[in-house]
């Protein structure tokens, strides 16, 4: 049991119980005194009450009394309700933005005395929003609204399941914190519309029922709004947080590269965005392992503006709008770059400085602040530079493929044959490898029916359980596609290549649960008739395989197979020059999922705040974490062998991971106008437009206890008087 | 209006009649307006004659009438002899009623005190000029009884002490009046009836009471009056019930048959009860004028030379 108003309720106790209860003690107070005749006073009381005003009236009074106090006990019954037109549907869905744009406080914060960023302000038009929900009643109790709460940023959770308690809605509101991850509206509509499912109406079959009303509390910045649509019978309702205008100037995109050709030659791309209405000035802060290394200034220029393109049905349904059609910006993009010598690993953060000081330093070129402080920072870890060792394990060699290694910067470069390397896994040496470049042999498969544990870049031959199934030779081929964003593919033209004998093969799908469980592929390149070139990982080895021969084909002389070549061995070795630190990045809202060492024990990550965390490894060393939530730096730490790029500190190796936003979509603080839902555009609601419900029964029912105090009082002067 | 706090009852004629009042009152006589107004001879020595003292009579002569008697008017008209009848002076009767009921034993001073005081000194002032006494009490019991605790009595009872005659009786009056005391309810029109069945001859009837009747007091004044009687009604209000000196919430009970009312004072309350004590009196005025007789209200703290040299020689009760 809940009392909803004990206060009002002990007040009012306190003052109804003793008056009352003085009423009973005028009447028992009176003083007994004998006279010689009660006949005049009888008369002179009866004549008091017959000269009284509206003695007609007064006759009655106390039935009158009597029937308003019935009439207001019987309407406190019934809980009548003051009620708004909105809050159609019983069944409400709260669907708030978490995601790092939710952080913007919009406005000018010199101007605001209690700054609140826009997730604070869409969780209290949320909690307003529960406020005019209908509330159960005494005897009808499916006449309440329910509403569930979900907090989406680029994953969606349910934080409250369908409920009419709104302590329950209201707790579960206040609990969202904001992410740093970007928005997907997707998976949110998805769970929503699960949630609202159809009604079952009996003797007619599955009816849908009236529908849920959706209520979307963001600033609409979500791409993929086309790709969802709410229910035939649902309502949906965009409640906008946030003002259309606000600029924010964000880091756009991080990237750390090293030369090819010098590895130790480290240069830090930085990539801006404005989505402000003037030019705006601001610092670009290189910080490495906390130590500031460089500031360049950078102005950007102002965000472009369209008119957006209006169809003539859009005319139409436009006629009786005068508003002009708000124009659409597109963000301005600059960037800077860091070049730098360094060879050993670094946590490289970059900041943008000078964005607050719009009246001080006079840098601002607008008094637009900045609105979103998220994005103004980002994260690399740049793992040392370093020279890989090969081995070409052949069995016969390979003149074009010593030549293509021979140009790289390698610390070492082997020959050997499959004996040979047969021998050296046996002794344990295999770690002194970063690649092994199998050309036309592969080892017999180990205990886990795959390859040896190793980095490996396969030609002419298919290892067994790697996922890739051997379709045999066949005729000449071409390459029809391949990823030209992969890091092995980047600018390797396989348009002039000729295979004179292609050995197709087929990527299969590992069995859930069966042998290879965690094997991968992934097709870098295709013919007409299936893969040719596929990336394939296990749990302790990497490999990128050509499967066909190189001999029989035109690529040795291509400068794309020495292109190839490098980036395959750099790819699989774990980088020593080109993009770095990539495969340490993700976004928040993603899963962290890395593998350690075997026999990694005793790991814990650490998040940017400071707070650790135990993880459990698996046995193959694979820890998950997340989702990420924050931005920044998180170090796995673990006891136990150590990977290549792995450190030491304590005793105890330890791996960092940069988590980023580096969402475009997501700095744009501007909010939007509207959702183009794939079934309908939503304007946007600036407030809520809900008017509240009010509970009149408490107030039926305090009336009804006057009336009946009233009454007494009456009862008692007309009777004794 | 409230019980009387210490009830001292008379004993004696000293406690009802001083000697200053005696001396003032000593030259009264009583007096009727109606029947004896224009009275002029024949003190007392005739026989009585006839039940009606209103109607004169001729009658024929016959031989050995007084000869004086004969009305020479008539023979001169029909040559026949009448003889005339002169009406016959009768000693008057004074028959003093006193309301014995509870509502008497109130106001301070006491009403019934007064009302004895009173009933005593009228019947002092008839006894003197050799009228004929009686008096009467309705209702009550004897001092004796009430302090015997035995106060059990019938409303329309009545005690009585008649033809008192003389200045010799004065004590006998005065121990009937003495030994008088108020209890209980009365039956006004009961008592009313049974005084007006037992009293004789003709007078005058002077009753005191406060008249608070919740029965009504029409049907015993109706009692009371004619047949050969002047009757005058003393109204006796104690100062209480004229003025209430009452404050409060109150339960008020009534002495006599223990009802109650229960009020809380205010002024309009007071304004209203003193308008329907006006009203009451007046009413009870009206009722007595329109059947010939003469109300007279007092307080109960007049002096009792003053109500009688005063209030009823005015009225024409004595002179």
């Amino acid at each position: 049991m809940t009392w909803l108003t004990p206060l009002i309720a002990g007040i009012a106790a306190a003052i109804a119980v003793p008056s009352l209860v003085i009423l009973y003690f005028l009447k028992l107070r009176r003083r007994d005194m004998e006279v010689s005749t009660t006949l005049l006073w009888k008369k002179a009381i009866q004549d008091i009450q017959a000269n009284a005003p509206f003695q007609k009236l007064r006759r009655n009074i106390l039935l009158i009394l009597q029937i308003i106090a019935l009439a207001a006990a019987i309407a406190a019954v019934g809980q009548p309700q003051l009620s708004g037109d909105t809050t159609k549907g019983d069944r409400h869905i709260i669907l708030i933005d978490r995601s790092a744009s939710m952080n913007a406080i919009d406005g000018d914060p010199a101007k605001k005395t209690n700054p609140a960023t826009r997730l604070e302000i869409a969780k209290k038009q949320a909690e307003e929003l529960v406020d005019t929900l209908r509330e159960p009643g005494v005897f009808q109790k499916e006449s309440a609204d329910q509403a569930m709460v979900i907090a989406f940023d680029s994953t969606a959770e349910v934080r409250q399941q369908f409920t009419s308690d709104k302590s329950l809605l209201k707790a579960a509101i206040r609990s969202i914190a904001a992410t740093d991850g970007p928005t997907r509206l997707t998976e949110a509509m998805r769970l929503a519309t699960a949630h609202s499912k159809p009604v079952v109406v009996e003797n007619r079959g599955l009816v849908s029922g009236p529908g849920s009303v959706l209520h979307l509390f963001g600033d609409g910045k979500m791409p993929d709004t086309m790709e969802t649509q709410p229910g035939a019978n649902d309502t949906f309702m965009f409640h906008r947080v946030g003002e259309p205008e606000s600029g924010n100037v964000a880091i756009a995109n991080v990237r750390a590269e090293r030369a090819f050709d010098n590895p130790s030659q480290l240069s830090i791309f930085v990539g801006l965005q404005s989505t402000m209405r003037a030019p705006r000035a601001v610092d670009v802060e290189l910080t490495i392992d906390g130590a500031v290394a460089g500031v360049k200034a950078v102005t950007m220029p102002p965000a472009t503006s369209v008119l957006p393109e209006t169809s003539n049905t859009d005319k139409g349904a436009e006629a009786g709008d005068s508003k002009p059609p708000t124009p659409v910006f597109t963000p301005s993009t600059g960037g800077v770059v860091f070049p730098m010598e360094r060879v050993e690993g670094a946590l490289v953060s970059v900041r943008l400085r000078g964005l607050d000081d719009d009246n001080a330093g006079n840098r601002a070129l607008t008094p637009t602040a900045d609105v979103l402080p998220t994005d103004d920072a980002a994260y690399v870890v740049v793992p040392p530079a370093k020279r890989l060792a090969v081995a070409i394990v052949s069995a016969k060699g390979n003149l074009f493929l010593s030549a293509a290694l021979d140009g790289l910067p390698l610390s070492r470069h082997d020959v050997m044959t499959p004996e040979q390397f047969q021998k050296v896994l046996a002794e344990g040496r295999g770690g002194e490898y970063d690649v092994f470049v199998l050309d036309g042999w592969v080892p017999a498969p180990d205990g886990d029916g795959s390859l040896p544990p190793g980095r490996y870049v396969i030609f002419n031959a298919v290892p067994p359980g790697a996922g890739v199934m051997d379709k045999g030779v066949s005729g000449p081929t071409q390459i029809v596609d391949w990823d030209r964003s992969h890091p092995v593919m980047r600018s390797v033209n396989l348009d002039p290549l000729i295979i004179g004998k292609n050995r197709a093969v087929e990527v299969v799908k590992a069995q859930a649960g069966g042998a290879g469980a965690d094997v991968s592929a992934v097709v870098l390149a295709s013919t007409t008739s299936g893969a040719s070139i596929v990336e394939a990982r296990g749990a302790d080895w990497r490999a990128v395989i050509v499967p066909w021969d190189l001999m029989e084909s035109n690529w040795p002389f291509d400068v794309g197979f020495i292109v190839f070549t490098a980036q395959a061995v750099g790819y699989v070795g774990g980088s020593s020059g080109g993009v770095i630190g990539q495969s340490q990045m993700v976004q928040p809202g993603a899963i962290l999922s890395d593998r350690l060492p075997t026999g990694a024990s005793n790991v814990t990550i650490e998040s940017p705040a400071g707070e650790s965390s135990r993880l459990e490894a698996a046995a193959d060393g694979r820890v998950v974490f997340g989702p990420i939530r924050a931005m920044g730096f998180y170090r796995v730490s673990w006891t136990g062998s150590s990977g290549p790029t792995d450190s030491q500190r304590d005793g105890r190796n330890e791996r960092f991971f940069a988590a980023n936003l580096l969402d475009s979509r997501e700095s744009d603080a501007a909010s939007a106008d509207k959702l183009e839902l794939a079934s309908r555009p939503v304007a946007a609601q600036d407030a809520l437009e809900t008017k509240g419900t009010r509970k009149l029964w408490p107030w039926f029912l305090l009336g009804a206890l006057a009336v009946v105090m009233l009454e007494w009082f009456v009862y008692n002067r007309k009777v004794h008087v | 209006m409230q019980r009387t706090q210490t009830i001292t009852r008379p004993k004696a004629l000293e406690d009802l009649l001083g000697s200053d009042l005696i001396s003032k009152i000593g030259g009264l006589d009583i007096a009727s307006k109606k029947i004896f107004a224009g009275k002029l001879k024949g003190e007392r020595r005739s026989k009585k004659r006839g039940q009606s003292v209103e109607f004169a009579d001729h009658r024929p002569y016959v031989s050995g009438d007084d000869i004086r008697h004969i009305d020479w008017n008539i023979f001169g008209r029909l040559d026949r002899l009448f003889l005339k009848l002169f009406l016959e002076e009768e000693d008057l009767s004074l028959h003093v009623v006193i309301d014995a009921s509870s509502s008497s034993d109130c106001g301070e001073p006491s009403k019934f005190l007064f009302m004895q005081k009173a009933a005593m000194a009228l019947g002092y002032v008839g006894l003197v000029n050799l009228n004929r006494v009686a008096a009467t009490s309705m209702g009550g019991t004897t001092v004796a009884a009430e302090n015997a605790g035995d106060v059990e009595i019938e409303p329309g009872e009545v005690r009585q002490v008649r033809d008192l005659r003389g200045r010799r009786r004065t004590h006998d009056l005065s121990r009937f009046i003495c030994s008088l005391a108020p209890a209980g309810p009365i039956s006004f029109r009961d008592a009313a009836e049974r005084i007006a069945l037992t009293r004789r001859g003709k007078g005058v009837m002077v009753v005191f009471s406060d008249f608070f009747f919740k029965d009504g007091y029409e049907a015993g004044l109706r009692m009371l009056v004619g047949h050969g009687y002047d009757v005058f009604c003393v109204q006796v209000l104690s100062p209480q019930e004229v003025e209430p000196p009452i404050t409060g919430d109150l339960r008020l009970k009534d002495v006599e048959d223990g009802d109650l009312a229960e009020v809380t004072i205010s002024a309009p309350l007071l304004k209203r009860y003193k308008a329907n004590l006006a009203a009451y009196c007046e009413e009870l005025r009206a009722f007595c004028s329109r059947r010939d007789m003469t109300l007279i209200t007092v307080k109960s703290d007049t002096p009792i030379d003053s109500l009688l040299l005063d209030y009823l020689r005015k009225r024409g009760v004595v002179r």
